[in-house]
């Protein structure tokens, strides 16, 4: 089965500044997939190419499709939120339903509706009377109402107080818990969503760092705080980073001999923040 | 085609402008027919009545058609900017409609829909009009204008108004839509400068006036190719009231000139033009997603 986005040298410039140099990844479909990197590393230039909203080089295929040039169609099947803020100011939360349900074969008006109840959204309501968070909701009602094969995300819950990123991710879990889409979301918060993720992608100045499944890295990586006295026996073992807390040092290793390790202190699995600091750490050095 | 019908009822959903200025200009009217003055003395000829309701009932219609256009000019110049500056363009671009469709629906709405409002809030304001006055005046000018054949007449005038302008003005449409597209801010200067500078450039580079009389005749040739010159008075019917005297012509039907129209070159080219402009707005919507 293809998978459901495949990336071959992908390459976008803006004018003299590249922002994304030849990257490669691919997502797979039924997973949730993190698209981390610092900013203007390239995930929103990735996210854009992906959605068809703007031109590239290289190989880019979305559901089978190149979406730069059949971005509506692609639309039929993927769905994405860019941003808390772009619903329009004068459009009425009832307006909105109507619209999508006459424009989008995959629309589905009573789970919106059902959805916008349970948040107490009345129809009449414009976007402009809307608080950040409810915006965020009625965008998330829409989005979620669509039958759709991929769902992409780029920084949804930006500006939003906790109780409603809270809000957001339960009501993302659980949908996808019914419907069983892919998800691809990109997000500063790494801490927030990494219980959520099957895969990461990490990115940083245009390139891809690291792609994995989540398994895999559990795998792969091994982090260690030793203690001050253990930390040459540690350095031996060719540790790709190192970070100096509470008292401790903590080395990171990939497929390191773990016989070697285990005296010198607890192995623990990175966790995807941390693996991330480190290897684009690793990536500067 | 229910994709344009719903793209269609967005724009009047967001510019409630649309419905509210023609409203408000027959509200304005009809206060004016109520308490102005309507007394247009003693006419004896059926005729000279014919020329005054004719008279009175275009004048009102010029009205909102004078409105129309200037509204319609700020309308496409602002429907690909405006999505753009506050980047709700990422929702409408997150839903299965192809930008074609965007640009197409808004050049619709611009040139076809926006025109049918006003020419129905003209019609019931005539008729509201027509109405109070045949009540308040003295004079016989009540039954002039409340003639069926004028203002079947007057439905014709405005049907072939609205076709024939927009086949004609489609290529300024189509720059206002294309300016909408590509500005990032100060679209209105956009808009009007490029085309100085080029009127500019000609005359001191190369000292002609082709793109100067181009313009020109593409602002003003509209009604010289629509309608017959009727400079000949034949057809014209003349009342004189106090002591002015107002002509019209006798009836709509020799003042119309489709035959002329579609068969001056003028108009093909600037439809031709107008497309080309359509076709770069389209390619700008594809092409940006912000300012």
């Amino acid at each position: 089965m293809p998978a459901l986005i495949e990336a071959q040298n992908l390459t976008k410039k803006y004018g003299s500044h590249v922002a994304l140099d030849h990257a490669n990844f691919t997502v797979e479909a039924g997973r949730i997939v993190g698209l981390i990197g610092p900013n203007g590393a390239g995930k929103t230039s990735a996210l854009r190419a992906i959605l068809g909203l703007t031109s590239y080089e290289g190989r880019l295929e979305v559901l089978e499709r190149e979406p730069f040039s059949e971005r509506a169609a692609l639309m039929n099947e993927a769905c994405f939120i860019a941003d808390v803020a772009v619903l329009p100011a004068w459009l009425r939360v009832d307006q909105a339903i109507d619209f999508v349900a006459g424009v989008h074969p995959r629309f589905r008006r009573e789970r919106a509706r059902a959805l916008l109840t349970k948040s107490q959204i009345s129809g009449m309501r414009r976007v402009r009377e809307l608080s950040k968070g409810m915006k965020t909701q009625v965008h998330l009602a829409l989005t979620m109402a669509i039958d759709a094969k991929l769902l992409v995300l780029d920084e949804p819950t930006l500006g939003l107080d906790i109780l409603a990123r809270r809000s957001f991710y339960d009501a993302l879990v659980n949908d996808y818990m019914d419907e069983t889409r892919t998800i691809l979301i990109t997000t500063h918060q790494v801490e927030e969503v990494e219980n959520l993720l099957t895969d990461v992608i990490f990115i940083d100045k245009g390139r891809i760092v690291l792609s994995s499944s989540i398994e895999d890295i559990a795998a792969r990586y091994v982090a260690v705080a030793v203690a001050d006295n253990d930390v040459a026996a540690g350095r031996a073992e060719k540790p790709f980073y190192e970070r100096r807390t509470l008292g401790k040092t903590v080395l990171y290793f990939e497929t390191p001999d773990v016989a070697k390790l285990s005296p010198l202190g607890e192995l623990l699995t990175p966790s995807v923040s941390d693996l991330f600091v480190a290897k684009l750490s690793q990536g500067a050095a | 085609m229910n994709t344009y019908s719903w793209l269609v009822r967005r724009e009047f959903w967001e510019n409630r402008a649309i419905w509210i200025v023609p409203v408000v200009i027959g509200a304005a009217l009809t206060l004016a027919a109520l308490f102005g003055r309507v007394d247009f003395g003693n006419l004896s000829l059926a005729a000279q009545n014919r020329a005054i309701g004719g008279t009175v009932l275009f004048a009102f219609g010029m009205t909102f058609f004078v409105v129309m256009s200037i509204y319609s000019g700020w309308y496409l110049l602002d429907c690909l900017h405006a999505d753009r500056k506050d980047r709700s363009v990422l929702f409408w671009k997150s839903l299965p409609i192809s930008d074609t469709a965007t640009v197409l629906a808004k050049l619709f709405t611009g040139m076809i829909a926006i025109p049918l409002v006003y020419f129905i809030a003209a019609d019931v304001s005539t008729l509201l009009i027509a109405f109070i006055i045949s009540m308040r005046s003295r004079s016989a000018i009540g039954n002039a204008l409340w003639q069926p054949d004028l203002w079947l007449q007057l439905q014709a005038l405005w049907l072939y108004l609205i076709v024939t302008s927009a086949i004609w003005y489609l290529p300024v449409a189509g720059w206002l839509l294309a300016v909408s597209a590509w500005a990032k801010r100060a679209v209105m200067l956009w808009s009007i400068l490029p085309l100085l500078a080029l009127y500019l450039l000609e005359r001191w580079f190369f000292g002609t006036h082709v793109f100067g009389a181009a313009f020109a005749d593409r602002i003003l040739g509209y009604a010289p190719r629509a309608f017959h010159n009727m400079s000949g008075n034949a057809g014209w019917v003349t009342a004189v009231m106090d002591k002015d005297a107002v002509s019209t012509p006798g009836s709509v039907w020799i003042l119309l000139d489709p035959l002329g129209f579609l068969s001056s070159p003028a108009t093909w080219v600037g439809v031709v033009v107008g497309i080309a402009f359509v076709v770069v707005a389209i390619q700008l919507r594809l092409r940006r997603t912000e300012l």
